[in-house]
């Protein structure tokens, strides 16, 4: 069998990371990482470069306009978007993790290598619509992660989150697995969009076993989202990870798992009429849960990672509030929502490494006079913060503008009512890290401890952070150009709405 | 110079901006040099308005700037900004406030200066941008982005309760803006555009329930920020904990852009709904009235009974615009201004005695008279417009609202504006108490009292700040047509366009003679409004 061009151009952006993922082991054979200081650097090029190849080559493939397929594989634009968040987001925690592993004293080349192979899973995650293609993706991005996250050994909890993260995520697994179980069996297809085709043609729609099919597979998304009240594991296993392990987490697996979601939802659970007004029901419902526990849980934290978890959890809320609304525009402001959303939490949490918190010290105390300290990451930290909380100029505004316009206009007042009130409460947390970093002066004896200590040292992460904050206040005034550009392409020709 | 020709407004809106974000990244240590630019910078941005607009050929076209933005989600917006009759004077008042507080409080602040210079520049973009914004997604991006700035101001340099008191300011504006929001995507959806008028026409062609809805959401938005009892309780707390120059910003420049707000936006765009809400809203500006000039009246501390003020004065300015007539919607335009400048005094003075006394409790004062003269006087002449004296600024806005309410032809005007003149005489009694404990008596005998640490009298930088301030006093007091001259056409076209059938005839002259607003001003009001029946 042989592989023809247009198909090679379909694998490639997947071969890339998944070529460096199984090089970097083998770099590290017969070395010893603890001390060889330049087996390290090659290491982190080459995960940067494997990284950067895909990222170009997608790139290519979205100036040419093209949109290779391989068999089930489909390298549409949405694809592509897709590909290139994933990679942008890699690339961050990437550069992040060389000075938070060297704060932690814990360097280890397998942590690059987990990483790739989860982009790897997470690209072939959104560019297929079979669904054992898409379980595929799912678990080769899943499991690389829940090792990630107690990559740091010596960490007790590290272990403890990560075992949670694993069990809970095996039973979510399961359900999607069963939940596309029963579709095929109702239906004989394995591709979705067909499946849905035919469970439609054969009047099956309001079948108690497509309905049980179709919520499974939901829950398993929803569960990728961490969306209530499949949410649990989220804060301990953000908690547990490295800063640019949880950061990578909080986007990349809600990113996608929302990507996938688009290019299922629209197509092949509203095509089975009943079945996508009742997923769109329950979508309703559990998005106004998880702004609710997201927002009133993420009120009372004391520990910084935390309070991002239970952010991340309510972001979701507002994603799922732009499925509720179904329009191809507020589908847009979903993925333009993504895309201001992975540079914001990529330096939210960039800036915990920026600061030098390590282990548990990521409490609000240990930000306090930060801002002052170091005034380019305090601004662009106040960026971040009000980004999140959805205050303009920042692009965070246009995301809530867009999803919250659409809700709007399709009948759903009280919903976007409840989501502003839910952005209210969520300023008041967001401030929280605004008041500690530029409003309370340290107390004296972290100043002595602080003085003891070497100077924190992070280029690479602040580095991360800059270009996070640009695209988070650029992102406020070039809105359209990535509303209409990118968001709006990708679902266009790649998916073949709105047109 | 040709861009320039054709973007004043773009210029004199963002120029302070970018000078902050260039000030933001001068080094701590060059704190003063940072202080001193942005001071500069600010006078120029002042300087600059008044040539372009006042100097202006009479006649010509007014300043306006128009050009589509960008469109998502099926919505353009527009990048709209003009200046007309209704904003003139709160633009130039924002411009002159801005220089004029940073040097007032040039030696206030201790640490930071030069990050303080470049917030108040941001901060001085976001109230032109939300003063001279004709888009209304336009004008809540400058208003939201204003909390930013301000709430550091409050939150880094204020004093001992300055979290909570910059926590509560930024919440409770946000929560207005947001529900606002809501209604604001509801009406832009229905009109497909976030044009004003574009608006108000699709507005009118929806049911009156929905109408009242929106007007309610509009209406809340902006009198928090009014603040209009009983969404006043964030005031207080920002007020007493803000720096000298942050309470004379808000005071000055951020309240008014609540009345702005109904006066541009909330009446024009739902006519019907806001005569609809007159009442109500009249019947919380008389209380605001009184129970603002009670509260002040047992503040112990004088900067909280300045802040308690400004509830009682701007509820003021709400009856004005409640009473939905020519008269009374000028009186309130003036009194917008009135109560920038002589609050604005007040903070200002207040700071001035707090820089040296370290105190502004009543009790610490007494015999202050004797120590600082010139002090005193200035603080007199300021008490006294505050108070509404005639031939001061306060006298001719307060009288104005009043005769417009009373003469509105709602069956309530004549009763709010008997209970609200009552306040007229409050405010005296509060503002004369305290200056009699505070300047009159014998010098407080106690060691480590508050006049026992006055040790010299205002320098010239001080005086330099006050006289301007007290020149416009004087000047809106004796000859106020200058400051409502501007808005007198773009308000009675607005009342007329506000159809009120039943009461129209009685509140609006069928056509404003020239020269009838300058009888006004010499107080013949009731003659010339009974000319028009």
């Amino acid at each position: 069998m042989s592989i023809t061009p247009t198909e090679w151009a379909a694998l490639l952006p997947l071969l890339f990371p998944a070529l460096g993922a199984c090089l970097i082991p083998l770099m590290a054979l017969d070395r010893d990482q603890a001390t060889t200081k330049w087996i390290r650097a090659a290491m982190y090029l080459v995960a940067l470069a494997a990284v950067a190849a895909g990222f170009w080559f997608i790139t290519d493939l979205w100036k040419a306009g093209a949109q290779p397929g391989f068999h089930q594989l489909h390298m549409d634009r949405l694809a592509q978007f897709s590909g290139i968040f994933v990679l942008v987001a890699a690339a961050m925690a990437i550069l992040q993790s060389w000075d938070h592993f060297h704060q932690e004293g814990w360097v280890k080349g397998e942590t690059l290598s987990l990483l790739l192979f989860s982009v790897t899973g997470m690209m072939l995650f959104t560019a297929t619509t079979n669904f054992l293609v898409l379980f595929l993706g799912l678990e080769l991005f899943s499991l690389p992660l829940y090792s990630l996250v107690a990559t740091v050994r010596h960490r007790a909890e590290g272990a403890e989150g990560g075992m949670k993260y694993f069990l809970t995520g095996a039973v979510a697994s399961s359900c999607f697995l069963m939940g596309g179980v029963l579709l095929y069996g109702m239906s004989g297809s394995l591709d979705l969009t067909t499946a849905a085709l035919s469970i439609r043609a054969q009047g099956l729609a309001a079948d108690p076993m497509v309905l049980a099919g179709a919520a499974l597979l939901l829950l398993g998304f929803l569960f990728k989202v961490s969306a209530a009240p499949f949410h649990q594991w989220t804060p301990d296993a953000y908690e547990a990870s490295p800063h640019p392990i949880a950061g990578f987490m909080s986007v990349a697996t809600k990113g996608v798992a929302f990507i996938a979601l688009l290019r299922i939802f629209p197509v092949s659970f509203a095509g089975m009429g009943a079945v996508g007004v009742r997923m769109q029901a329950a979508l309703a419902i559990l998005a106004v849960l998880t702004l609710v526990i997201g927002n009133l849980t993420a009120l009372v934290q004391t520990n910084v990672k935390r309070m991002l978890a239970y952010s991340s959890i309510s972001h979701a809320g507002y994603l799922m509030l732009g499925f509720v609304a179904g329009t191809p525009a507020a589908y847009t402001g979903v993925l333009f929502y993504l895309v201001i959303y992975l540079a914001m939490n990529m330096g939210a949490f960039g800036l915990l490494t920026v600061f030098g918190l390590v282990g548990e010290k990521t409490t609000f105390e240990d930000l306090r006079g930060l801002g002052w300290k170091r005034p380019a990451m305090g601004f662009a930290a106040a960026v971040f913060m009000l980004s999140l909380a959805g205050i303009p100029p920042m692009g965070g505004f246009y995301g809530k503008y867009m999803i919250f316009k659409e809700l709007v206009g399709t009948g759903h007042v009280g919903l976007a009512i409840l989501g502003v009130l839910a952005s209210l409460v969520s300023a008041y947390y967001y401030l929280r890290f605004l008041v500690a970093l530029f409003l309370q002066a340290p107390s004296a004896e972290a100043e002595r401890l602080a003085s003891d200590r070497p100077a924190v040292h992070a280029p690479l992460a602040g580095a991360t952070v800059l270009v996070s904050a640009a695209i988070v206040l650029v992102g406020g005034f070039v809105q359209a150009f990535l509303a209409d550009g990118f968001a709006h392409r990708a679902l266009s020709e790649g998916l073949g709405l709105l047109r | 110079m040709t861009w320039l020709n054709s973007h004043p407004l773009t210029f004199l809106v963002f120029a302070p901006a970018l000078l902050g974000l260039l000030l933001m990244a001068l080094p701590q240590s060059v704190g003063k040099l940072t202080r001193l630019l942005g001071f500069l910078a600010a006078l120029a941005v002042f300087v600059l308005s008044i040539a372009w607009l006042l100097g202006r050929a009479p006649g010509s076209a007014p300043l306006a700037e128009h050009a589509p933005w960008f469109t998502i989600v099926g919505l353009p917006v527009d990048y709209a900004l003009a200046v007309d009759g209704l904003n003139l004077w709160l633009v130039l008042l924002t411009t002159f406030l801005v220089p004029l507080t940073m040097l007032g409080t040039w030696n206030s602040l201790k640490d930071r200066t030069g990050t303080f210079a470049a917030l108040f520049l941001l901060l001085e973009t976001g109230m032109l941008g939300a003063l001279v914004a004709q888009d209304l997604l336009l004008f809540y991006l400058f208003w939201e982005a204003m909390l930013i700035p301000m709430y550091f101001m409050i939150g880094v340099w204020g004093g001992d309760e300055r979290r909570y008191a910059a926590n509560k300011f930024f919440l409770f504006t946000l929560s207005g803006s947001l529900l606002w929001l809501v209604a604001l995507l509801f009406l832009a959806g229905k009109a497909g555009s976030f044009a004003p008028a574009v608006m108000a026409q699709a507005a009118s062609a929806l049911p009156f329930a929905t109408q009242c809805w929106l007007f309610i959401a509009f209406a809340v938005a902006f009198a928090i920020k009014v603040p209009l009892f009983p969404l006043h309780t964030w005031l207080p707390d920002a007020h007493v904990q803000a720096p000298t120059a942050g309470s004379v910003i808000l005071a000055g420049v951020l309240l008014k852009l609540g009345g702005y707000g109904f006066i541009r936006f909330a009446i024009p765009m739902f006519p019907q709904a806001a005569i609809h809400y007159a009442k109500p809203l009249a019947l919380l500006s008389v209380i605001a009235i009184i129970y603002g000039a009670l509260v002040s009246m047992v503040q112990r501390d004088i900067k909280k009974l300045v802040a308690y003020s400004s509830v009682s004065h701007m509820g003021f300015v709400m009856l004005g615009l409640a009473s939905m007539t020519v008269i009374g919607t000028q009186g309130a335009m003036l009194q917008m201004l009135n109560h920038g400048i002589s609050t604005g005094a007040l903070f200002l003075l207040v700071g001035m005695v707090y820089d040296r006394a370290h105190t502004r409790m009543i009790a610490d004062f007494g015999g202050v008279a004797t120590k600082m003269p010139i002090f005193t006087t200035f603080f007199l002449i300021v008490t006294l417009s505050s108070i509404g004296l005639p031939l001061t600024n306060g006298f001719v806005g307060e009288f104005w609202i009043l005769n417009g309410t009373f003469l509105s032809g709602f069956a309530w005007g004549r009763a709010y504006a008997i209970v609200a003149t009552l306040g007229v005489v409050l405010g005296a009694v509060y503002m004369l108490w305290m200056v009699k404990r505070v300047f009159w008596g014998p010098v407080n005998p106690d060691e480590d009292s508050g006049t026992q640490h006055l040790h010299s009298d205002l320098n010239p930088r001080e005086i330099a700040v006050m006289l301007p301030l007290v020149v416009l006093i004087l000047w809106m007091g004796i000859h106020p047509r200058t400051f409502v001259a501007a808005s007198e056409a773009p308000v009675t076209a607005l009342l007329k366009d506000a159809n009120a059938p039943a009461i129209r005839p009685l509140i609006l002259p069928a056509a404003p003679a020239p020269g009838a607003l300058e009888a006004t001003a010499e107080g013949h009001v009731p003659a010339s409004h009974e000319v028009h029946p």
